[in-house]
């Protein structure tokens, strides 16, 4: 008994040895990040490794949003990304219900597609979508980065609806039917809630693609007031001089939503993640 | 359907909302596309906010992006009938500019005695037409050294590698590495290694300008040295990019460094005491260790409507005129383009200046025809792998002849 | 029937035609482009002129060298993917028990996925810097073992690379994993304790085969975003450093189109890379759906 009680305490003790590591391992770059923000100047160089910065200041933060355009960035990124994932909730919600629910002919290579749409080297597709959106006049729109974005997030949040939607038993749209509800309510009022995992996960995701993206929002934004953060962010870095300190601490701001959505939603995030295979 | 109806209202708001940002390429809206740095940018902005004073109708825009992004961005956006009006940066690019029909030619468009004001080194031609005016020149290398460790900067190489020694035994060595390195420059990318092929008596072209010229003895040689003066005589840092050398100037662990222009005024304010001194000469050759320079300044996008020349044409005129050039002289030390400045006090009372005139007068221009972004790419791995060690100088020297003849043909093809 | 064709179109329709707009119709584009000469001096007036272009890319040298930059992305993809799904089943079973601070570690642990690639990249970068990167420092100063050159050998700056992108990848294996293992049924467990399996063998004939089903989509679409993850080696070797020995195949594609002007060329091996994509995630389905019988 004993003997098995020491096994027990060595397992648990091992477990959060590793667990530690890890989680060193984790957050060791952005412990880097802070630092950076936190040092005076344009020291980003420094050859000894302090938690806190011996001559720690705030100025970066405080240059950030006197000096800059920091505070319309934030809008601008703030703006395209609820439209995005609105966008991209409606659209995967509705599309992934189509491929759990309905069986039709080009259903399966429908999926497929939706799979081989990630195979294709994403920046070459930049040069005739940029011609299409010049052709639209949607260059240096918010509408341009927000239809793109909305598509470039789409295929996986299908994908995890999809998965998720075929957990869900269909005896249970079966009964709402009975009860005299359409199609469509059945839909709206007993999947769609049931399915939150799975909405979490999407907004999430689409989320992030608008928050984070780079290169196509460098060819369609070329405004500085239409700037999303990751241009803003970039333009503090020059060919031969980087704003280091200004970078660091704008990249932690950029860094705290999508970190803190991510906190919030840890939990659904485990839950709603189901892929769902091919065959389903 | 009461589930749905917020996302759709959100959805259409979205869309309400989107009006706002759409703009047509309306005549009151000028647009500047530029790879400035920060301190350049200030000045820009300044000017700019000078000018829209006298021009209230009018919204002038100026855009940072990269030197690559603004490249290749610019090609792309202007071949698909888009772009700024005007586009600013070093020499280099009007080349591929002028090849791919993004920008238009300008002799015809300033009268003779506007541009006889200008020093000829103003002046990008390509194929015979005027492409762009410069505001400034140089953008050259030059050795910038800190007065705490060296009085007299050194003339030849010889003296320079006696110097480093001195510098080493002088401030010792601590866990491997020296406590201050003599001399630091970028070794990742090949302009800064032109002045050593200069100096060994080479050149990126032949004679007609457009063959590269890079497997020859004075390239070898030129390697060998740099290798020797990282791996034999240990007075350069182990690893360096540009970054790195910069830090190392600047925290003052390196005594001296190769650095252009840009670079000078940054020191300046960081309260670096400071010479800048025109790069050493190479006692074999005889020769002086000659970066290449080049002029900064303003092209026009073909794009522009025939209606809005005039404004942008006023704009340029503007921003190349004498106190405005003569701002970016108090503030970033460039060397104007207007020749009535060089007698101005302001540039000869400036021994850095002076100076950094005496570097480009040594110097070579740079190239704009398109191959020479080919021999840029074609010189990085070998130069890359001579200072890591991977390659000899003369394998090096062979391959990047080679890839510099093949990517010039896979340009063409 | 009319009525369901109209649902069917009410859900899907959308969808398809932002993805068609957005992805179908420049794929299209890039297949004729493929099959052009548009280049810095055609960028005006490009021609179509055949399979030149895919001749290119298999018998002509280029540089860096096709085969090389291949086999490279092999490699890429396999060890990143390896350590993404090991580490994240590892840390998945770790966490998929009653412990102590639970959910601390596993929202501390999913960090990685949350910061944007591009900043990611650029720290790491700054953290493999030979003077003044912490590894260096730690490994120098800590640990007195000489400092490494992470950035200016090929090898070490691939390996950077890939030591990013493993730190980045694996939240979101983990994250799968302990999704799929939380609908695993207790009672499964409960039964094989009472037969007095121990851990390691609960594991291996319980978690492991059950988790395999939801495990496999999400390794292809690792797979597949890891062979096609521009930014990582893009941003860390700062394209392609030293001497373009660090590329992948999307990386060599980026720097053939966008600094090269070789459009066409750039086209071309979009085409290869997809092709490679396609036959490798219908292959890896098969077999696991064929192995999945036999459970």
């Amino acid at each position: 008994m004993d003997q098995q009680r020491l096994t027990r305490i060595l397992a648990t003790a091992t477990t959060h040895i590793l667990l530690v590591l890890f989680a060193v391992f984790a957050v060791f770059p952005i412990w880097q990040i802070v630092n950076i923000s936190l040092r005076p100047g344009d020291q980003l160089l420094s050859s000894t490794l302090e938690l806190i910065p011996s001559n720690a200041t705030l100025e970066n933060y405080e240059r950030l949003f006197t000096e800059t355009e920091f505070l319309r960035w934030i809008g601008n990124s703030v703006f395209v990304a609820f439209a995005v994932t609105a966008t991209g909730v409606v659209l995967a919600s509705t599309a992934g219900y189509g491929f759990s629910r309905f069986r039709f002919t080009g259903r399966n290579f429908g999926l497929l597609t939706l799979l081989t749409t990630q195979m294709f080297p994403a920046t070459m597709l930049l040069l005739p979508m940029y011609i299409m959106l010049i052709t639209l006049g949607l260059i240096n729109t918010f509408l341009g980065v927000i239809i793109v974005y909305s598509a470039t997030a789409l295929p996986f949040c299908i994908w995890t609806m999809k998965g998720y939607y075929d957990t869900i038993p269909v005896s249970l749209e079966e009964a709402a039917r009975i009860d005299g509800c359409g199609r469509f309510q059945a839909f709206s009022r007993i999947i769609l809630p049931l399915a939150a995992p799975a909405l979490v996960i999407t907004a999430l995701f689409s989320f992030m693609t608008a928050w984070s993206e780079y290169i196509v929002a460098a060819q369609i934004l070329q405004d500085s007031q239409l700037w999303t953060l990751p241009l803003g962010l970039k333009s503090f870095e020059a060919s031969m001089s980087t704003q280091w300190g200004l970078y660091g601490s704008a990249s932690l701001i950029v860094m705290v939503p999508v970190v803190l959505l991510f906190l919030a939603l840890s939990r659904w995030l485990v839950s709603g993640l189901t892929l769902g295979s091919v065959k389903g | 359907m009461a589930t749905l109806l917020p996302y759709a209202g959100l959805f259409l708001t979205g869309f309400l909302f989107l009006g706002c940002g759409i703009r047509d390429n309306n005549s009151s809206r000028i647009v500047i596309w530029h790879q400035m740095r920060p301190d350049e940018r200030e000045i820009l902005q300044r000017q700019l906010s000078r000018y829209a004073l006298q021009h209230p109708s009018l919204e002038i825009v100026d855009i940072y992006k990269e030197t690559e992004e603004l490249r290749s961005g610019y090609v792309i956006a202007s071949v698909s009938g888009q772009g700024p009006d005007l586009v600013y940066g070093p020499s280099d690019p009007v080349g591929v500019y002028a090849v791919t029909e993004t920008i238009r030619p300008l002799e015809h468009l300033f009268p003779g005695t506007f541009l006889g004001e200008f020093d000829s080194s103003a002046f990008t031609f390509f194929r015979g037409h005027l492409y762009q005016i410069a505001d400034k020149v140089g953008n050259h290398l030059a050795l910038v050294y800190n007065r705490k460790y060296v009085q007299k900067p050194p003339e030849t190489d010889e003296e320079l590698l006696a110097l480093g020694r001195q510098l080493l035994t002088r401030y010792g060595v601590k866990a491997g590495k020296p406590s201050v390195y003599p001399l630091t420059w970028n070794y990742t990318e090949p302009f800064f290694f032109i002045p050593f092929l200069t100096g060994f008596g080479g050149w990126v072209f032949r004679e007609d300008g457009v063959t590269p010229n890079l497997d020859t003895p004075a390239m070898v040689e030129a390697l060998n040295f740099i290798r020797d003066v990282r791996g034999k005589h240990k007075i350069v840092p182990g690893e360096a990019d540009y970054e790195i050398a910069d830090a190392l100037f600047k925290d003052e662990r390196a005594a001296m460094i190769i650095n252009g222009d840009w670079s000078w005024a940054g020191y300046l304010q960081r309260g670096l005491d400071i010479g800048v001194a025109p790069l050493p000469k190479i006692s074999r050759t005889g020769m002086w260790c000659a970066p290449m320079t080049s002029p900064k300044g303003y092209s026009m996008n073909i794009n522009v409507p025939e209606s809005k020349v005039p404004l942008i044409l006023d704009l340029m005129r503007f921003l190349l005129s004498e106190e405005n050039q003569l701002e970016s002289v108090r503030i970033l030390m460039t060397v104007p383009t207007r020749t009535s400045l060089y007698s101005h006090p302001d540039v000869t009372s400036n021994d850095i200046l002076k100076n950094s005139l005496l570097q480009i007068h040594r110097g070579k221009p740079m190239p704009v025809v398109p191959e020479m972004r080919a021999v840029w790419d074609a010189m990085r791995p070998g130069y890359q792998a001579v200072m890591g060690g991977a390659l000899s100088p003369e394998e090096a020297a062979r391959q990047m002849q080679e890839l510099a003849l093949r990517k010039i043909r896979d340009m063409k093809e | 029937m009319e009525k369901r064709r109209l649902l069917i179109t009410f859900f899907l329709a959308p969808s398809f035609v932002v993805l068609a707009g957005v992805v179908l119709y420049p794929f299209l584009y890039n297949v004729v482009l493929s099959f052009g000469n548009m280049n810095l001096t055609t960028i005006r007036h490009w021609d179509l002129i055949g399979f030149r272009q895919y001749v290119k890319i298999f018998t002509e040298p280029s540089q860096p060298d096709f085969y090389t930059v291949f086999w490279k992305t092999i490699v890429w993809t396999v060890v990143n993917v390896f350590f993404h799904v090991v580490l994240g089943v590892f840390l998945a079973l770790l966490l998929n028990q009653k412990l102590r601070g639970k959910s601390i570690y596993r929202t501390i642990l999913i960090l990685p996925w949350a910061i944007p690639q591009y900043i990611v990249a650029l720290t790491w970068r700054g953290m493999f810097n030979y003077e003044y990167g912490s590894l260096n420092i730690m490994i120098n100063k800590y640990l007195g073992l000489p400092a490494v050159e992470w950035l200016k050998s090929p090898t070490e700056a691939f390996l950077a690379c890939i030591l990013t992108n493993v730190w980045l990848g694996f939240p979101f294996m983990m994250v799968i994993a302990l999704g799929a293992m939380q609908s695993i049924p207790h009672e499964l467990y409960e039964a094989a304790a009472i037969d007095g399996a121990r851990w390691w063998h609960r594991i291996r004939m319980i978690t492991l085969p059950l988790i395999r089903p939801i495990m496999v989509p999400a390794i292809t679409l690792g797979t597949i975003w890891t062979f096609n993850n521009l930014n990582i080696v893009w941003l860390v070797s700062n394209a392609g450093e030293p001497a373009d020995n660090t590329h992948i195949l999307v990386s060599f594609v980026y720097k053939a189109a966008f600094n090269f002007y070789g459009y066409s060329y750039a086209a071309a091996l979009s085409m290869v890379i997809f092709v490679i994509l396609l036959l490798f995630s219908l292959a890896f389905l098969r077999t696991t759906r064929a192995t999945e019988a036999a459970f």
